[in-house]
């Protein structure tokens, strides 16, 4: 029954890097052949294209024009998306009171605003195929919120309000739309929380391991493998749902 | 993609095989679980009230704690300690609150709520021993948002979800993992007997339009055991939309 996406094309947004890129690695040694998307053509993207005989896929998420570009760009040359994980996304930390109207409508643009415009960019050739798999990643902010993340957390409940709307929405028509909230992951973010923090990575990776009953944060291969379970026939019954690997952080719904 | 071996589910035994211990064994999700775990080379030893195709079946009751204990050590002797529980064993019924007797309300608690204690106390010492191991406990949508003339079901599958919590949060940092799954509507003999599950109507009403297949249910207990390493204190629900 484990059905793996040989043979199928996905879309994976913000992957030059992070949890993203892994995510791409993963579906390609699966044999999905991906569109890397990332905002602007640089060398780390192209790397990653080449480095899994992808398909380079430039667009600001948050520019409708862009998307619209970029989406029908793999089209004409590869067929309809039939695997889509929306994992773009900013995190600007900050106060509410010290981060101005910008980076507040940032998180709401690229986050929220960006899934949705790569989502019903990508739809009519899902539906045209008879059918396909998004995975929207969220946060355990998204649930819990987190101090000097209002933005970001307001932006990834937005992202688990849409799953579930749209998991409704979509399951007749054999679109499954289902969301991933990691915990803490590994991933370039923490040095970026480092760095905000004014303290090492080393200090950073165990300040949040401390709220972890696993001991530990969590790896993006991690994430990349509950991507893969969301993307394969296995997870046929899941609608709607949002998976949270978070190491036991957050033991209760999303 | 380089994979942990431990992701790839290859940790158990000298020749690569892992053990499994699934409750509620013989039909249904239980079954369903044997031969997808056997297929996967699993050796998985599997407890029911009759024989089931298991490699090591043992006839016995989840509610008795001792029987239950014993069944685990055979299935370590023969198979190698289990590196996965799969608490699957339940009934189901359907009641008015005012009918539900006092022994048919502690029934199921005993079953469902009893029997998960049971089984993770006979794995336990030998999982926190090696530093390892996985637990799923199947629990059901009614725990999540119950139904009319399920509250004695739903009542005991839920309890489950705080054991499943409460046990994860305090063996995760012995690397042990404790998970639920939560079915829908699965197709399974537990529910043919159940006409208004049956009814074409009920699926057309569930997004998925269908019910939920004990293969899907398996295939998720098989993510949580192998791949799924971050995942604790969680309840994955495949449940065709019932509940979101």
């Amino acid at each position: 029954m484990k059905e793996t996406p040989r043979g199928t094309v996905s879309l994976v947004t913000g992957a030059q890097q992070g949890i993203g890129e892994v995510i791409a690695r993963r579906l390609a040694a699966e044999g999905s052949l991906v569109a890397v998307n990332d905002r602007h053509d640089t060398e780390l993207l192209s790397a990653v294209v080449e480095s899994i005989q992808g398909v380079s896929a430039v667009a600001d998420v948050a520019d409708r024009e862009q998307v619209a570009r970029m989406v029908a760009g793999v089209e004409a040359e590869h067929g309809p998306v039939q695997t889509l994980v929306c994992n773009a996304a900013v995190e600007v930390l900050g106060t509410l009171l010290e981060q101005p109207p910008e980076v507040w409508w940032s998180h709401i643009d690229v986050n929220v605003t960006g899934t949705y415009n790569v989502i019903q960019e990508v739809l009519p050739g899902m539906r045209r195929n008879g059918g396909g798999r998004i995975v929207i990643i969220a946060s355990i902010w998204g649930t819990t919120g987190w101090p000097r993340a209002s933005g970001y957390s307001a932006s990834k409940s937005g992202l688990i309000a849409l799953t579930r709307s749209l998991g409704r929405e979509l399951a007749p028509d054999n679109v499954f739309v289902n969301a991933i909230a990691p915990g803490i992951i590994d991933s370039p973010q923490i040095q970026i929380d480092a760095d905000d923090a004014g303290i090492s990575l080393d200090d950073m990776r165990a300040r949040y391991a401390v709220d972890i009953p696993a001991g530990r944060l969590g790896t993006t291969e991690e994430i990349a493998a509950t991507v893969a379970f969301l993307a394969s026939a296995a997870s046929g019954a899941f609608v709607g749902q949002i998976l949270q690997p978070n190491g036991g952080e957050l033991r209760g719904p999303a | 993609m380089e994979r942990d071996a431990r992701q790839d589910g290859r940790d158990g035994r000298s020749d690569g095989s892992r053990s499994a211990f699934v409750t509620g064994a013989a039909s249904g999700i239980g079954a369903a679980l044997v031969s997808t775990l056997t297929d996967r080379g699993w050796r998985v030893a599997g407890l029911d009230l009759q024989e089931s195709a298991a490699e090591l079946s043992v006839v016995g009751d989840v509610t008795d704690a001792d029987g239950l204990l014993d069944a685990v050590q055979r299935a370590g002797q023969a198979l190698g300690p289990p590196d996965l529980l799969v608490t699957a064993a339940g009934v189901f019924d359907q009641a008015a609150f005012e009918d539900i007797t006092p022994a048919e309300f502690q029934r199921m608690l005993d079953i469902h709520l009893g029997g998960t204690v049971n089984a993770c106390r006979a794995v336990l010492p030998g999982m926190l021993e090696r530093r390892s191991g996985c637990i799923v406990a199947i629990t059901s949508e009614l725990a999540l948002a119950g139904s009319e003339r399920s509250a004695h079901y739903a009542a005991a599958k839920g309890a489950i979800l705080g054991l499943v919590r409460s046990l994860a949060a305090e063996v995760a940092a012995d690397g042990v993992r404790v998970n639920s799954v939560a079915p829908g509507p699965t197709r399974t003999p537990m529910l043919d007997r159940h006409p208004e599950y049956q009814d074409p109507a009920y699926a057309a009403s569930l997004p998925l339009r269908r019910l939920v297949s004990p293969q899907e249910v398996a295939e998720t207990v098989l993510f949580l055991a192998t791949e799924g390493t971050f995942f604790t204190g969680q309840t994955l629900s495949p449940n065709a939309g019932a509940v979101i």
